[in-house]
């Protein structure tokens, strides 16, 4: 049974503020930062959906049991995606601003001039909107299949899932390849970097795992999700530690070879996140999402304690705010912007994300109540 | 050795019979309380009250150690001690030390884990144990399970825990003489082990450093020594003179040095200075003249050298009306090529040197007939 | 809302449940009979001819090894400016190979993924052999091999170091981790093992060796619970070095600047490459091995299923790695990167391109389907292509980057001598010897391990490990 507990006015109220801000932002900041602001929220809820989504078909893909329990988070988690995708469309509007590749000029420019058509407003809107199209498909089918479930306790749909999950993983290495080229490192197109899909991956995988976790914590702090235990939170504990691993590998993979070779054309991405102000940042980044992590949770006893889990999974997302920060912003120039523009934006998005996921908390059972591997996914013990 | 029993032992036939029997067992306090089993049982450690083990805490300690360490030893090395630049990098790049660094890091984790819970943990390697020369090990690392109540002291009574492990549930039982030995770290066996280990580095280092020293010199690795090429200043059998250098072969002309007036002499009238009339180049060419055509031509260029009759021929006098009225070009052309007696300069002089040259005659022959003109002081 | 185990359970179709791991009854006394009869009895004749046929391979090698070790590098195909060939493209293709074993014993313990138990000491096995036979051409690719010592950093009188920042450097040290850690875990997954063979020995010489080998092993609770400990340990740290180790010897390559070279996906590029070209070794090692050794009952066919959606799911993450570097190869607007990448699907080596991307692409695209899974001739037809499509995947970065690189005044063809063959040659023949050695002499199934995860090994207490 879902409960409707009242919207607390508090988280209303700060989408309100914000929301004043946003506006302000456009006229009183100009449109750049409006736009980068955007871009920003934008590549963050679609990147925590798209992760949320991720798990959910990596589950079927693997057929794993001890996570059914835990499933319908993720599952509501990726509902994201949706108010992602008018947020995704408004922020086509950032192209023409922010994005080089774009603007006329890009027609004589010595590196770009062969790939304008490529990086120019039409096609770029129209790969986002076949991304858009192909996230709706995957979510229809996994989560609103699941959801389904709930009712019919049909196992048809497990067969379904399991067909599908595959051609997920295809869908997902586009998308998510083409968010990281496009919107993200679209922003300076003479450089490129064909690791940076498996990069933005990584990170949006973590973002899933951290929201998943802290929503599963605030649940069970809630009395709901009886049954789910330690040994469930510690698989998600590992994971966590061993993604970790796995971004700071290919953060310092990228880094260390571009660093290595010294290609001007390479090297200049990180020049910029280098010099000045950015550079306290960096470290900031690689201390907040690798070291801390990494030391909170390589003991046994760290991966199942909730109290340890909660602080960590907050401290990743904020890391993984941080990446995208560090990734987006510097195509404002100069040094790293920190104003009441980002407070509002971030008081208005992160007050919209935490309304939604509110709702979809709400929707259907809070575990997948007509899945068959429900019970051996609760008796799972390590 | 000793008639007094250590343990009593009693075998089970399945996993939940042995589970069953722990507690009953621990309960009756006649020993301690310990099982051997073909492979590890679930939720036997909590059941028999074993403290958890240490051995995560000794890896990651020792993980650190390997990361601190290894990147310790790398800077040092490599910023420290003997810096060199390679690629251009500065010698105390930290990001070229990190896969190292990750490597060492793992391997002294490893060698902890593996190491520490045989030799420290688990006191493995240890042959002596009461339980391998039962007859119940064979059944232990086939397919029985088995517990032990261990004697803890003096007054252990061997027949009531025959009787108490009957009575959980053994199938057989079987009671285990004391093990014959000393307990495991006695000086002796630390002297030794550490003497052994001592000669065996020795002996190995010693032959290792003989290996590598008369090894290279075996064939057929001494054959590197030994190059067909040829090498400067040796004999050669590849040239019909035995020598392994050989001058040019004729006609060849060194990088920069190309014949540039090839014509006739009338032909290279044409031939335009490119040199601008600097100090630098005027410097140049006075250097040149000095060296090269001073001791025919004279310092004054008016053939008036240091050569003696015996030479044979009679330098020209650069100031001759003839010589005043030669385009550059001829100059050059001469130069380059010779004129009767006098030799090609070519070969030795680079196309700015002869030019330059070219410049310094024109100035002396215009210092030696200089016009009132000349003496007029240019405005600064 | 409660939802434990007394809610209304959906009931599990057929067609969701798993086969089990083991066919037919067994138990741990039977396992052990089945298993330790191998290194127990003397082997068939077939065993002694294959035997043979691997020492010829392995003997050639030899002689064609003592012959560079003479003669010098020239007895190679290697040439300006192809100076890395067949050596590195060996060496990587042998490194690689070891990494399944890695995966299954480390990764998959991890996930706890239970049917890893039959297929893990064997893959183990050959993640050391292959390591062994990759560890050789790094020291004879060097001229001078007996000086390969000054690859270490020891104090010498010329009071020179090594050069920590170049990525051959790495390399030493990440395949050296690699193989002591690979055999560290090894031998302690082999410890309970041969305490089993030395408890049902009857030959005092085996007992004698086995007593030693086992170091004492009685299988006390205590000891298990470090051993354990231990093992979970060892399986985090070589998951690390699944990673890290092919990704070092990627970064031989994406450090430089060659194009073609120098692309950022290289590391998990080529750790995915290693997974893919173990996992296919390994299901063409353990079909013969199910069959010769009537094992069909622990290596089932389940335990091949999975492996062979592992290599197909592999092959996808290559196929991606491959567009990434097509795409990159545009989108750069670079005309190096473009005219290397041109080169191998069109260039003179453009054969080689193609084979690579019809065995490692196209062909394990079969895996899709569950009768080709099933099939011993479809398998082992993916195998064999991914194995040969790997081989070439390297041929491809290697040669084709380096004949044409930067300045077409170097560009030149490369061509490799029998020699360079018969090393190849020889490296199979020492890999496939060490195998069958291995058979007859140790368990090829970790016993103790599958023992754990029999029905009824467990004490009841309601709870699954999926």
């Amino acid at each position: 049974m879902s409960q409707q507990k009242p919207t607390p006015p508090i988280l209303l109220g700060a989408v309100a503020l914000g929301a004043a801000g946003v506006l302000g932002t456009y006229f009183a900041a100009g449109p750049e930062r409006f736009w980068a602001n955007w871009v920003l929220w934008f590549v963050l809820m679609f990147t925590l959906g798209l992760g949320s989504l991720f798990i959910v078909a990596l589950e079927h893909l693997v057929s794993a049991k001890w996570s059914v329990p835990v499933r319908r988070i993720p599952e509501r988690l990726a509902t994201l995606l949706l108010p992602a995708i008018p947020v995704g469309l408004i922020a086509l509007g950032a192209v023409p601003v922010l994005y080089p590749g774009s603007r006329p000029e890009a027609a004589h420019h010595p590196i770009l001039a062969g790939k304008a058509f490529w990086l120019s407003l039409p096609f770029f809107s129209a790969r986002t909107v076949f991304a858009f199209v192909l996230v709706v498909i995957a979510l229809a089918v996994l989560v609103g299949g699941s959801l389904k479930q709930d009712v019919s306790k049909d196992p048809a749909f497990n067969f379904r899932a399991r067909k599908f999950a595959p051609a997920f993983m295809a869908i997902f290495a586009l998308v998510i390849t083409l968010v990281a080229f496009d919107w993200i490192s679209g922003l300076t197109p003479e450089w490129y970097s064909d690791i940076f899909g498996v990069y933005i991956f990584a990170g949006a995988f973590l973002s899933g795992l951290a929201a998943t976790a802290l929503s599963l914590l605030y649940l069970q702090g809630e009395g709901r999700l009886e049954g789910v235990r330690q040994d469930h939170l510690y698989n998600l504990g590992a994971f966590l530690f061993a993604f970790t691993v796995f971004w700071s590998y290919i953060g310092f993979a990228q880094y260390m070879l571009m660093w290595y070779a010294n290609m001007p054309d390479e090297v200049i991405y990180y020049k910029v996140r280098l010099a000045g102000a950015w550079r306290a940042i960096t470290f900031a980044l690689a201390a907040l999402h690798f070291i801390l992590p990494f030391f909170a949770l390589v003991t046994r006893d760290a991966k199942r304690d909730p109290k340890r889990l909660r602080r960590v999974a907050i401290l990743m997302l904020s890391a993984h705010v941080l990446d995208m920060y560090w990734l987006i912003f510097p195509a404002l120039g100069g040094s790293p912007r920190f104003g009441w523009p980002e407070l509002s934006f971030a008081l208005f998005f992160l007050g919209g994300i935490l309304l939604w996921i509110r709702g979809a908390m709400q929707k259907g059972e809070d575990m997948p109540v007509g899945d068959p591997f429900l019970r051996e996914g609760l008796e799972f013990r390590l | 050795m000793s008639k007094k029993s250590y343990a009593v032992l009693g075998l089970f036939d399945t996993p939940d019979a042995l589970m069953h029997a722990i507690p009953k067992l621990r309960a009756a306090k006649l020993g301690t309380v310990e099982a051997y089993t073909p492979y590890p049982i679930h939720g036997i450690d909590d059941a028999l009250g074993l403290r958890r083990s240490p051995l995560g805490g000794m890896v990651l300690v020792m993980g650190v150690l390997g990361a601190l360490t290894a990147f310790g030893f790398q800077y040092w090395i490599s910023a420290i001690d003997y810096p060199i630049i390679t690629g251009g990098k500065s010698a105390a790049s930290w990001e070229a030390f990190i896969p190292i660094m990750f490597e060492v890091t793992v391997l002294f984790a490893t060698f902890t884990a593996g190491l520490g819970m045989l030799l420290l943990l688990n006191r493995l390697p240890f042959f002596g144990h009461p339980v391998l020369s039962s007859k119940a090990m064979k059944s232990i690392t086939r397919d029985r399970y088995a517990l032990a109540l261990e004697a803890e002291s003096e007054t252990f009574d061997s027949a009531a825990a025959a009787q108490a492990l009957e009575a959980a549930g053994a199938a057989e039982v079987e009671v285990l003489p004391a093990p014959d030995r000393s307990p495991f770290l006695t000086s002796d066996y630390i002297l030794r082990t550490l003497g052994s280990i001592f000669v065996a580095c020795l002996v190995a280092g010693l032959g290792i450093y003989s290996l590598i020293k008369w090894f290279p010199l075996l064939a057929p690795m001494k054959y590197m020594q030994d190059q067909p090429r040829l090498n400067a200043q040796k004999a050669s059998t590849f040239f019909k003179d035995g020598h392994g250098m050989q001058p040019p072969v004729p006609g060849t002309v060194a990088r920069g040095y190309l014949p540039t007036a090839t014509g006739t002499q009338e032909a290279a009238a044409t031939l335009v200075n490119p040199l601008p009339r600097t100090k630098e180049v005027f410097a140049q060419g006075r250097k040149v003249y000095s060296n090269r055509c001073e001791v025919c031509h004279g310092a004054l260029a008016n053939g008036a050298g240091s050569l003696t009759a015996a030479y044979g021929a009679k330098p020209a006098n650069l100031q001759a009306q003839q010589f005043r009225d030669y385009p550059d070009g001829k100059i050059y052309w001469a130069v380059v090529n010779g004129k009767n007696a006098m030799p090609a300069h070519a070969a030795y002089l680079t196309e700015p040197q002869r030019w330059a040259v070219v410049h310094y005659v024109r100035a002396l022959q215009r210092a030696q007939n200089a016009t009132d003109e000349d003496l007029k002081v240019v405005a600064p | 809302m409660r939802t434990d185990a007394s809610v209304h359970a959906v009931p599990i179709p057929e067609g969701l449940l798993e086969p089990a791991l083991t066919v037919g009854k067994v138990t741990p006394g039977s396992l052990d009979d089945q298993v330790l009869a191998f290194p127990e009895t003397k082997p068939p004749k077939q065993w002694y001819l294959a035997l043979a046929v691997t020492l010829t391979a392995l003997g050639i090698g030899v002689a064609c090894i003592g012959y560079t070790f003479t003669t010098g590098i020239g007895a190679w195909g290697n040439s300006s400016p192809v100076f890395w060939a067949f050596d590195i493209i060996n060496f990587v293709f042998w490194v690689g190979i070891g990494h399944a074993g890695t995966l299954i014993s480390a990764i998959l313990f991890l996930f706890r993924k239970r049917w890893r138990n039959a297929i893990a000491r064997f893959a183990e096995a050959m993640t050391i052999f292959a390591v062994m036979c990759a560890v050789i051409f790094p020291l004879i690719h060097v001229g001078r091999p007996w000086l390969a010592y000054w690859l270490f950093p020891y104090p010498n009188e010329r009071a020179l170091w090594t050069n920590f920042r170049s990525p051959l450097l790495w390399d030493v040290f990440a395949v050296n981790t690699y193989f002591s850690v690979s055999l560290m875990f090894w031998y302690l997954g082999l410890i309970p093992d041969i305490a089993s063979m030395r408890d049902r020995t009857t030959s005092k010489l085996r007992k004698t060796i086995y007593t030693v080998l086992a170091l004492g092993w009685r299988g006390a609770a205590s000891h298990w619970q470090h051993y354990e400990k231990a093992y979970l340990l060892l399986a985090g740290l070589a998951t690390g070095l699944v990673l890290s180790v092919h990704s070092v010897v990627s970064f031989d390559f994406a450090t430089s600047v060659v194009p073609g070279w120098h692309m950022t996906i290289f590391p998990p590029y080529f750790v995915a490459g290693a997974i893919f070209a173990g996992f296919s070794m390994v299901v063409m090692v353990l079909v013969v091995v199910r069959e010769t050794m009537q094992l069909k009952n622990l290596i089932t066919m389940r335990h091949l299923d999975v492996m062979n959606k592992v290599i197909l799911a592999m092959s996808c993450i290559m196929g991606y790695s491959y567009m990434m570097e097509g795409f990159t190869a545009w989108y750069s607007m670079n005309e190096y990167l473009h005219h290397g990448f041109m080169n191998i699907i069109t260039g003179t080596y453009g054969w080689a391109g193609w084979i690579t991307i019809s065995c490692n692409i196209f062909i394990p695209q079969l895996l899709w389907f569950k009768k080709c899974r099933s099939s011993y001739f479809w398998m082992i037809l993916v195998a064999t292509g991914v194995t040969i499509g790997m081989w070439f995947e390297r041929f491809v970065i290697i040669v084709i980057s380096l004949h044409q690189d930067y300045l077409p005044s170097a560009w030149r063809i490369y061509k490799p001598t029998m020699i360079d063959f018969g090393i190849l040659l020889g490296t199979f023949g020492l890999f496939f010897t060490l195998v069958l050695i291995f058979a007859r002499v140790l368990p090829v199934i970790a016993t103790t391990e599958v023992k754990a995860i029999l029905p009824d090994a467990q004490p009841s207490h309601g709870g699954s490990h999926e």
